[in-house]
């Protein structure tokens, strides 16, 4: 078991390696010039623009650029932004807020999702089943950026139950409408998971012999049906984690929040190596770390699965 | 008079589909009285599952009693809503089911689901609860029961499952269980095990017991009463021995000939040799090759798995240990063992899709290790073919018939498109399918049908051997035997060698010249049929033997 955790996370060293050079090429590649981007339209001197492109490294080639950020991060230093504030800082600011809006998504898509396609598997074809296939149906078609801004318009702006956007205050109330934003694809397919799954496990031999051993059939349906139906979908969020911080990019942005996916926005927009890698860097930890969780439930989960 | 216990009368079950009823059960009656065991026997399909499960309120889908009364105790069990039918499962009626992996749950450890029975039964709850469990599965024969409750379904074996269903079914203390085909999915010697105990059981706590199965042998080995069904129809109902000695309706008769264990010795031994004899005919005649030479010669094969031990270090498995045998041409090599015993590697081995450890196996004289270049191979895979036990899963569901029938033909680029589907078409009547069933695919097949289509497809390529896996063990008695009748006739139309690999001796009997009785990867008797059947010298031969059910009944005639 801990050399199994021990391997897995070790596995993140050239996985990190990887995404950060890929990121530096990709940046390297970016048509524009960032010290333009950062003058705006006023006229850069020669001067300030070799003292600039020397303090960010910007004169050297894009892998020793990318071995010097890896030799400060080692010691945990990210650099510091164009505006010149430390990486660090900025990300110590806005993980908070994206965790927060992504702790509440998963939890919005986790347990309505499971509790909604787990009613629906149980009266297969009822209305209620047919209802939800049908909105899940609409939600996976509607890309998330039409979805968040129509939700903007009616929820914050004509009916203003809750503000349109959310700048600083970044309270549960606030971060509701996002959150739902950013739930509501993946909840579409843990829902449309659960049912299947349920459907499936509803004609088990097992379930149908606790039936027949006197369990009665509620019982019978949280025990046997659901626990068992939980296995794929549990698989499904970890690998949706992914799509969670994709999805707070656009979300994030719809919503002026100032999270780590706005902050990649912007970053990227002014060509900030040192700020797009880390950001990049801490998405690839934290995903790496979260699917090792997701795989260690898994096991918790189904007794057949260990890991050695 | 006692009162029966459970009463049937014209029972009529139907199954809506497609908006269409269909009756799977027509007019049933059926009595048990108790502690008595009665018998429902009949193939797949004739309703016996059906019943059972309309009994306990549990048939599948659009499954729906239609007419007729099942009363228990004197009520009918039909007319009762089904919050109080839930009441008599479990604690009045039991149930063993069939497929002992299946039916526990794999997330619950196995004394947590017997637990559940207790409970939700009311006989016990908490500690008391958990002892009753360790007593319960000791009854049921599990040893080391303590531990095992403690263990999760997959780290039991398909007998201890088996076990632990059984201590489920009787856990409060029914006064019926249904036994729906318990051992089928088990080893001849761990079938025989369980049934003796399970009998055991049910006579010391007197409970009556209605076993389904598709085995007259086994059911009139255990029940005192049988009713034969076909098609939803019961056709003859009566005391065990009575039926078996003097069947009445032609379809009981066709039972009692096609089941392996009942069949008389004497006629499988003179067919046997009639037809080895006109297989060893075509091969001489027919092809250029020297009927004397065996098509085969295994020399002490033996393998050895490394598997992970504890730690970095490896802990060696023998599945099979010198095991060394010819294969005559035109005769039938059986490899007889239950599960582990080794002879699927053995079978593997021979057919070149597993690489021997030691020894070596020497097709027509050439030693199949030396074969390397693909063009060999090829040629090597075209001569040996196999077919496997379960043909649900052996044919890719996405093919049709004639793609599968075909594809092994475009593979080794045989013929043009025109001569490959002439050559479709002489397969499928060599099996005995009509050619219609070409544009079909697997699922709508039955199972027997299904095994016809593999063995068309081990066919396409002309071999010499055919390496049968357990290839009838899946199917029902009757299917079964038709099926050894088709291997039989094709070995004498094409003078093939059969390698039969099987945990069940008494099909042997009906197509088999040589046997291998294989344990714990070491041959521990090696003889010709007959020698097995009437003499043999292994206690390990012996008890296989006397495993077989209904082998003990005299038969008519």
């Amino acid at each position: 078991m801990w050399r199994y955790i021990v391997r897995r996370l070790l596995q993140t060293i050239p996985v990190i390696l990887g995404a950060t050079l890929l990121i530096y090429a990709l940046v390297f590649l970016q048509p524009g010039d960032p010290i333009v981007a950062l003058f705006g339209e006023k006229p850069v001197s020669e001067a300030a623009r070799a003292q600039l492109e020397a303090q960010y490294n910007l004169d050297k080639p894009f892998i020793v650029q990318w071995l010097l950020f890896l030799k400060g991060a080692l010691v945990g230093d990210f650099g510091t932004s164009y505006s010149g504030q430390p990486v660090s800082d900025l990300i110590a600011r806005s993980l908070p807020v994206t965790f927060q809006l992504a702790f509440m998504a998963m939890i919005i898509e986790a347990i309505l999702g499971v509790v909604a396609g787990f009613y629906a598997g149980l009266r297969r074809g009822h209305i209620f089943d047919s209802t939800m296939l049908v909105v899940s149906l609409v939600v996976i078609a509607i890309p998330i950026f039409v979805l968040g801004f129509a939700l903007q318009l009616i929820f914050g702006v004509q009916l203003q139950w809750v503000p349109p956007t959310v700048g600083s205050a970044t309270t549960f109330t606030n971060l509701l409408l996002p959150a739902v934003v950013l739930g509501l694809v993946s909840f579409a397919y843990v829902l449309r998971l659960t049912r299947t799954s349920v459907i499936e496990n509803l004609t088990a031999d097992h379930v149908r012999t606790a039936r027949a051993h006197g369990v009665p059939d509620g019982v019978v349906n949280r025990r046997h049906v659901l626990r068992n139906s939980l296995i794929p979908v549990v698989t499904f969020l970890g690998a949706d984690l992914g799509a969670l911080m994709a999805g707070a990019v656009v979300t994030e942005g719809i919503f002026n929040i100032n999270g780590i996916g706005n902050l990649a926005y912007q970053a990227i927009l002014r060509g900030e190596n040192p700020t797009v890698v880390s950001v990049v860097t801490i998405m690839v930890l934290i995903y790496v770390v979260a699917s090792l969780l997701v795989d260690l439930l898994y096991a918790a989960l189904d007794p057949r699965i260990r890991y050695a | 008079m006692t009162q029966p216990l459970l009463e049937v009368s014209d029972l009529h079950i139907d199954f809506s589909v497609d908006k269409r009823s269909v009756n799977a059960v027509r007019g049933l009656n059926m009595t048990i009285y108790p502690g008595q065991t009665v018998a429902i026997v009949g193939e797949s399909g004739s309703g016996k599952s059906t019943t059972a499960h309309a009994i306990i309120d549990l048939l599948p889908g659009t499954g729906k009693v239609t007419q007729g009364s099942i009363r228990y105790e004197g009520t009918d069990l039909v007319k009762l809503p089904a919050r109080k039918r839930r009441g008599y499962r479990g604690s009045h009626i039991g149930l063993v089911p069939q497929d002992p992996l299946s039916n526990l749950n794999p997330l619950y450890k196995v004394g947590a689901q017997i637990r559940e029975v207790l409970e939700v039964n009311n006989v016990a709850k908490g500690k008391a609860a958990d002892a009753r469990v360790v007593e319960l599965l000791e009854e049921a024969g599990l040893p080391d029961a303590k531990r095992r409750a403690q263990q999760y379904p997959h780290e039991f074996s398909g007998g201890m499952r088996q076990r632990a269903l059984i201590a489920a079914g009787l856990a409060a203390r029914p006064k019926l269980l249904i036994a729906d085909e318990p051992t089928s999915a088990l080893d001849v010697t761990v079938q025989k095990q369980i049934l003796d105990h399970l009998d055991d059981l049910t006579s010391e706590l007197g409970v009556a017991v209605l076993l389904i199965t598709h085995d007259l042998g086994l059911a009139a080995e255990r029940a005192d009463h049988l009713v034969v069904m076909y098609k939803g129809e019961v056709v003859e109902s009566g005391p065990a021995l009575a039926i078996l000695q003097d069947p009445q309706h032609p379809y009981s008769k066709r039972l009692i000939n096609a089941a392996p264990s009942l069949q008389s010795e004497r006629v499988s031994a003179q067919e046997r040799t009639a037809i080895r004899r006109a297989a060893q005919e075509h091969v001489s005649e027919e092809t250029e090759v020297d009927v004397e030479t065996p098509a085969m010669q295994i020399q002490s094969l033996t393998k050895v798995f490394k598997l992970p031990g504890k730690g970095f270090s490896k802990t060696d498995l023998i599945a099979a240990q010198q095991v060394s045998f010819d294969l005559a041409r035109g005769t039938t090599t059986a490899l007889v063992g239950e599960s582990g015993s080794g002879k699927s590697t053995v079978a593997r081995m021979v057919l070149g899709l597993e690489t021997p450890t030691e020894g070596h196996v020497y097709f027509d004289g050439v030693d199949i290790s030396t074969i390397t270049s693909r063009d060999q191979q090829l040629k090597f895979r075209r001569r040996i073919q196999p077919v496997f036990q379960n043909p649900y899963a052996s044919l890719d569901p996405m093919f049709s018939i004639y793609e599968a029938i075909e594809e092994p033909l475009v593979v080794h680029q045989v013929g043009s498109k025109t001569e490959r589907e002439e050559r479709v078409r002489t397969l499928l009547d060599q099996v005995s399918l009509p050619h219609t069933v070409m544009n079909r695919y697997p699922n709508e097949l039955s199972g027997g049908q299904r095994q016809r289509v593999a063995i068309a497809r081990a066919l396409a390529l002309n071999p010499e051997v055919l390496v049968l896996d357990e290839a009838v063990s899946a199917l029902d008695v009757l299917v079964q035997d038709q099926i050894l009748q088709l291997l039989n006739d094709l070995q004498v139309e094409l003078g093939l060698s059969y390698l039969f690999i099987t945990h069940d001796l008494a099909v042997v009997r009906q197509i088999a010249d040589d046997v291998l009785v294989m344990q714990g990867g070491r041959v521990v008797e090696q003889a010709d049929a007959n020698s097995i059947f009437n003499n043999p010298q292994e206690p390990y031969t012996q008890k296989l033997l006397a495993a077989i059910p209904g082998r003990d009944i005299p038969l008519a005639g």
